[in-house]
């Protein structure tokens, strides 16, 4: 053989290769791993179990779902973030993906993960935080809330899910937009900080809709605005943060699904089109709707947009909390 | 009164229904072997089925997981009476009374009583919930972080009472215990705390691991390393049954702790857990028989394992009459819901009475299921004892890791069980009593952040704890309880001076 026909035999099988890997293992071939960065109960597990379902419908192809819980959903990003980009192991994430990052870089601390690590695959939900208050507290309406906050600075408090999560920074992104200082309850979750509202503990909370509706309905919580860019079609009389004339408080508790970055291009590709055809799936959309979830879904440029503007919001919104104690 | 019949009876007719019964038995076995198994608990077990009851409906979700949380502090015991391991977090007081029962051969008897005393504990509290759940939800709801702290304050007063040796020693394990509950994310400002860059340390070092570690693997460990095998307990048929005094010795304990555990349960946060302590302590500090604890005192079986199963009834109340999740359990049974369709709220009871009362009525039938369930199974449960420690303790050692690993799917988990084990080891070679870590690893978080949220809602004042009436007569009784001990302390060691003087006198007249 000559040298010439060795190149080429070596080049033809070069060529060839990456097709019979291909071929002997056509995506996917063994059960999908869909990682749940929270407990079971919380929105990332509820928005992942149905995603999970009709993807399995799609793909026939078992796609499991596993709490990897831990860190304030740290411990289950980092997992995703470090494992095979191979398309087998597929993160659920909330916004706290964009959040955590900046807060380890506060601290100074080694970063858990961070955001590049992640190729964004699909925006399944985003839905708006709404600020809620006691029926007998003295404000009708948010501009009687931030013109009372404004008088009496500091004085007024509200709980959240936790320093940097999701209900800390919807409330600090609006009192950095409407120039007021409110006193931030961290409790243990999105659960006790409705308790300590409901029981008279503290005087506001920013929550995700679907919670706290029926205490609206009961006549136990009033609502006063929303985070949206529209208004929440279950609560069409509550104006927006924007109609308001602070569009700087946009804010959303989203759930999208990620790969680890550095997985093929054809497995991304198949898992875009999966993730649109789930989300048409009807039993999807029912389990949805049980859930008071509207659908969002995004995907490619769009949802890079959509996920880039979010992440520019919370890293401002974390880097001016900054370190608590710093303020004191 | 007749009203509430009614509803009982639409309840009764749901709960009867053969698939209401159907998956309460379900419920109810699964929790049972839930609570049987080392280190998983009701959490783990729920939150592992949550997905399956996804295709049933609400009131058959519902009935099953309420059936896996209390049919785990059933099971809870067995391990903690038999081996020593806590079943899960709120079966550790079960530890020390219900082991030491076990190894005086009066382990069927432990078991017979915390069977039937979780079933006092649980129907009468499934009465509490049916006729005060709304009023008693409104009260719970009172209860922000300065009456919490306050509440937590009188549970760790439980300390003194837990120490069957040296004051000193059980203190200094209880500030190392509380030294551990410092780990992990500050909730206030979000800094990692002695994670050393292992951000599963993020969320602390978890009760299970800690107790599974402490307790089981140190009792395994101390038992590999004597001389002479200790000796097979062979329990014999008609031991199985508790004798007419250990009967009378439980009574009062199972009433107390069913209401003490019912009412701590309606509280938020992970109440059941809490209870057992304070039943413990409760006990120790009534009976005319201390020194008996911490040596096989049936007191110091019924009183927590009734006041767990209560606590576990008591959790509903805020669940269902507001619509509250008022700790991780509860949360995971609204979301249930939810996915339903069913929005938990307080206006739950009137929208979905036939789910309410039928919930209601499961869990009356559940309980009866659990006793039926249990008690044949202390003679079958009781014969593990027989097998022979080179075939046990490996076993047991190898369901301890697979059930502390199975709660988070973590090895850091793993790994914490197995330094507690070495530690606990350790210990109790140097004579320390290792309840009080425990004690202080689960009181540490919760007593930090509710003093800081009451400190942040107050704006830094001290004040708030003495303005709010339910913290100030909370911390009232908790300083008369360090004055009555005080007190008690001063005179008998007046006493100790007196006979000291009047043995120098003695010796000073002949």
């Amino acid at each position: 053989m000559t040298r010439r026909r060795v190149l080429a035999a070596a080049a033809a099988l070069a060529l060839v290769l990456p097709l019979v890997a291909g071929a002997q293992e056509p995506y996917p071939s063994r059960p999908i791993t869909l990682v749940a960065p929270f407990p079971p109960g919380g929105v990332a597990d509820l928005t992942a179990r149905p995603v999970a379902a009709a993807m399995e419908k799609v793909l026939k192809n078992p796609v499991a779902v596993v709490n990897k819980t831990g860190a304030a959903g740290a411990v289950g990003m980092q997992f995703v973030a470090t494992s095979k980009p191979d398309g087998y192991t597929l993160l659920l994430a909330l916004s706290s993906i964009s959040i955590i990052p900046e807060a380890d870089k506060i601290f100074g601390r080694p970063p858990a993960f961070t955001v590049d690590q992640f190729a964004p695959i699909a925006l399944i939900s985003a839905d708006p935080t709404i600020l809620v208050v006691r029926t007998e507290s003295p404000w009708k309406t948010a501009r009687e809330f931030l013109d009372d906050a404004r008088k009496r600075s500091g004085q007024i408090s509200y709980s959240s899910s936790g320093i940097y999560g999701t209900l800390h920074m919807a409330m600090e992104l609006l009192s950095h937009a409407a120039g007021v200082k409110l006193r931030h309850i961290p409790t243990a979750g999105a659960g006790p900080a409705l308790t300590a509202l409901l029981g008279g503990h503290v005087d506001a909370l920013a929550s995700g809709p679907a919670v706290i509706l029926p205490h609206i309905k009961a006549g136990k919580l009033r609502a006063l605005a929303g985070w949206g860019d529209k208004r929440v079609a279950a609560l069409p009389e509550v104006p927006t943060f924007k109609e308001l004339g602070y569009p700087e408080a946009e804010f959303y508790i989203w759930a999208g699904v990620f790969a680890p970055k550095g997985t093929p291009e054809p497995v991304l590709a198949k898992l875009r089109e999966t993730t649109r055809a789930a989300v048409g799936d009807a039993e999807f959309k029912s389990a949805m709707d049980k859930l008071e979830t509207p659908i969002t879904f995004k995907q490619g440029d769009e949802f890079q947009r959509f996920f880039d503007t979010d992440a520019r919001r919370l890293t401002e919104g974390v880097r001016k909390v900054g370190r608590v104690e710093d303020k004191k | 009164m007749l009203e509430t019949l009614g509803n009982l009876g639409l309840g009764f007719s749901v709960a009867l229904s053969p698939p209401i019964l159907f998956y309460a038995f379900v419920g109810c076995l699964v929790g049972t072997l839930v609570g049987v198994l080392p280190g998983v608990g009701p959490l783990a077990g729920i939150s592992l089925l949550l997905p399956a009851t996804f295709g049933l409906d609400a009131t058959r979700a519902i009935v099953m997981l309420a059936g896996i949380y209390y049919g785990a502090m059933y099971g809870g015991s067995t391990t903690s009476i038999l081996m020593r391991i806590p079943g899960e977090a709120a079966s550790v007081m079960t530890c020390i009374d219900g082991y030491a029962m076990a190894r005086k051969g009066r382990g069927g008897a432990a078991l017979a009583i915390a069977g039937v005393g979780s079933y006092i504990a649980g129907t009468v509290s499934v009465i509490g919930l049916m006729l005060l759940a709304p009023p008693l939800a409104a009260f719970a709801l009172r209860f922000g972080p300065p009456e919490y702290l306050a509440l937590l304050l009188l549970g760790l007063l439980v300390l003194a009472y837990m120490r069957s040796g040296s004051m000193v020693k059980s203190l200094a394990m209880a500030a190392f215990g509380l030294l551990l509950g410092m780990v992990g994310i500050d909730q206030m400002s979000g800094y990692f705390r002695f994670a050393y860059g292992v951000v599963e340390l993020g969320d602390g070092l978890g009760v299970v691991p800690v107790a599974v570690g402490l307790f089981g693997v140190a009792e395994i460990l101390a038992t590999a390393g004597q001389l002479a095998p200790p000796s097979v307990i062979r329990p014999k048929l008609r031991e199985l049954l508790p004798s007419r005094q250990e009967w009378r010795e439980s009574a009062a304990p199972i009433g107390r702790g069913t209401v003490l555990g019912f009412l701590i349960g309606i509280l938020p946060g992970s109440a059941h857990i809490i209870s057992s302590f304070v039943s413990y302590a409760v006990e120790k500090r009534l009976s005319k028989h201390r020194e008996q604890f911490g040596h096989g005192a049936v007191a110091g079986v019924a009183g927590p394992e009734s006041a767990n199963n209560a606590a576990a009834s008591g959790a509903m109340v805020p669940m269902l009459a507001l619509g509250v999740p008022s700790g991780p359990i509860p949360a995971v049974m609204l979301a249930a819901l939810m996915v339903h369709g069913v929005s938990p709220g307080p206006l739950l009871i009137q929208q979905q009475p036939a789910l309410f009362w039928g919930f209601i009525a499961s869990m009356y039938v559940g309980n009866v299921v659990l006793l039926i369930l249990n008690l044949p199974l202390v003679g079958l449960f009781v014969n593990i004892l027989r097998v022979p420690y080179p075939y046990l303790y490996p076993a047991i050692l190898v369901f301890s890791i697979l059930g502390v690993y199975a709660v988070n799917g973590s090895v850091v988990d793993v790994w914490i069980m197995v330094i507690m084990g070495v530690l606990g080891w350790l210990l109790r070679k140097l004579d320390f009593e290792t309840a009080p870590i425990v004690l202080g690893v689960v009181l540490a978080p919760m007593i930090e952040l509710s003093l800081r949220q009451s400190l942040a809602m107050s704006d830094g004042r001290y004040g708030i704890f003495v303005q709010r009436p339910i913290a100030a007569v909370l911390l009232a009784v908790g300083v008369t309880l360090v004055l009555l001990n005080l007190y008690s302390f001063a005179r008998r060691g007046s006493d100790w001076r007196t006979r000291i003087a009047l043995a120098e006198k003695g010796e000073e007249s002949p």
